[in-house]
């Protein structure tokens, strides 16, 4: 159903884009308006202290707006939700942990990648160590994203249980409505290291697939993708990519995770 | 960190938001989204339910349509639709409260378009023959005879409803207002394993203020029936 309303939305804005430029419009309005997470450490959450949204994600969206010379606005998200915020103009770019696929490209653009991670498992402790296990397991997954898909599409005997949210997917993996959750590997080391019981899980030792993170924008917005790269491929050449990365995933970080893909990279 | 300790530590956001360093969230939130979306809907059942008593035949079909309609459609589609359509289909903005202030006023004002015309129908035809009779007009019949009597029967309907607009203002979740049930969800996703005490405190928040609205609908209800008996 979901897919459904996007592609309806979609058909109305395609029927009036004839608008102005989005770039001159972020200018005019003196916000940058981002779709964030609010609940999915270490991309976009809640501080703690500060009760505003904080993360990898977010420190990307300061630069973009910094360069753009506006304010930046954050406007809280989930998986779910995403495409519609942007599609219906209520976000201009999207910058919670996105990644690109084919499918998504028809509804939106996308720039070069900033992140790359993998599908991944969290489960208890010995429950799950080759894919082969997955098949008859009831596994949860966020909905709205490509780990849903790819196991709804790839494994036809697991079954697929949507939540809305990852610390949601974990709850119910907690409560043992579900065998296993899957997410991006990056996440999934975050949300397990900042867990009070876990000791009980582990993430299963094999990566389905290798997916590249963007930020989302809006179909045809040559020059907002073009300032966004520019942004990206300057934060990786001047040293702050790497800094922005090792403040969530270094070695000093509760999950810390190696670098292996740079902005620019081939993906 | 213990059950309480996170309640305590949380309490202030739960009830606030971020404000006041960030826009007014929370209980206070869902508390202003409520009231607004209930006394808008109360003047919206008023309209309606006199409109279907008395309003000319074209008007009362087409106010008994919009209402069977709005009655029919889930709350939380018409906040959706409402956030994510309108701005393509007519290119009008509205801010994620207001569209849920405007979708639950709408159907809240259905269902008590509904209660009003019932309840005015529900006092006896010889109170409307008496007050023609006496000369007086159908529309001050109705606001001085029939009307008075009419609220007094109504006075359950409206707290029901009132009740049910507090309890469906948590639907705000889906554009992203961080009313108390968002907000809760957000500390909940960092908290983790504390689900119980965080979705405790909110449930006793929402049981507050519902079990005050039937205290003061009780109060009410009988300082009515005390007029009314004089």
């Amino acid at each position: 159903m979901k897919r459904k309303l996007t592609l309806a939305l979609l058909l109305a804005v395609t029927a009036t884009s004839a608008l102005a430029d989005r770039l001159d419009d972020i200018k005019k309005a003196g916000v940058l308006r981002v779709a964030a997470f609010d609940s999915n450490p270490p991309f976009g959450f809640l501080d703690a202290q500060s009760r505003q949204i904080t993360g990898l994600d977010v420190d990307v969206a300061r630069h973009i707006a910094a360069k753009i010379g506006v304010k930046l606005e954050l406007v809280p998200t989930n998986p779910a939700n995403r495409i519609p915020l942007l599609v219906s103009g209520k976000a201009d770019l999207i910058a919670a942990n996105f990644t690109v696929t084919p499918d998504r490209a028809k509804q939106v653009d996308f720039s070069l990648p900033y992140f790359a991670s993998g599908q991944q498992f969290i489960s208890r402790k010995g429950t799950l160590a080759t894919p082969a296990q997955l098949a008859g397991l009831r596994v949860g997954a966020d909905k709205g994203t490509t780990q849903e898909i790819t196991l709804r599409e790839k494994y036809p005997a697991t079954k697929v249980v949507s939540y809305d949210d990852t610390p949601l997917a974990f709850a119910a993996l907690r409560n043992g409505n579900v065998t296993a959750i899957t997410q991006d590997g990056s996440k999934l080391a975050a949300l397990l290291a900042n867990a009070p019981d876990k000791d009980k899980y582990e993430i299963a030792p094999f990566t389905l697939t290798r997916e590249f993170q963007a930020i989302g924008l809006p179909k045809g917005e040559a020059r907002l993708v073009k300032v966004v790269n520019e942004v990206l491929l300057g934060l990786e050449k001047n040293g702050e990519a790497k800094k922005i990365y090792d403040h969530w995933f270094g070695p000093g970080t509760k999950a810390p995770l190696p670098r292996d893909f740079r902005i620019g990279d081939k993906a | 960190m213990t059950a309480l300790e996170v309640i305590s530590a949380n309490l202030d956001y739960l009830l606030l938001g971020s404000w006041p360093a960030g826009p007014l969230g929370g209980m206070a939130l869902s508390v202003v989204i409520g009231l607004t979306a209930a006394l808008l809907a109360s003047l919206l059942g008023l309209a309606g339910g006199i409109v279907l008593t008395l309003g000319p035949p074209l008007l009362r079909r087409l106010v008994a349509i919009s209402a069977a309609l709005l009655c029919a459609i889930p709350v939380v589609m018409l906040i959706f639709w409402c956030y994510f359509l309108l701005p393509v289909l007519f290119a009008v903005d509205v801010p994620g409260t207001l569209t849920v202030i405007a979708a639950l006023a709408l159907i809240g004002g259905a269902f008590l378009t509904q209660a009003v015309h019932a309840g005015i129908a529900a006092i006896a035809a010889g109170q409307w023959q008496a007050g023609l009779s006496l000369g007086f007009s159908r529309w001050q019949t109705l606001r001085l005879i029939v009307l008075p009597q009419a609220l007094r029967i109504m006075v359950p309907s409206f707290v029901n409803q009132w009740i049910t607009l507090v309890k469906d203002t948590s639907l705000a979740y889906i554009v992203g207002v961080a009313e108390l049930t968002f907000v809760a969800s957000q500390v909940n996703n960092r908290e983790q394993v504390y689900p119980l005490p965080v979705f405790a405190t909110v449930a006793l928040l929402y049981w507050l203020w519902c079990s005050g609205l039937v205290w003061l609908g009780a109060r009410w209800e009988t300082r009515y029936a005390g007029v009314g008996r004089k």
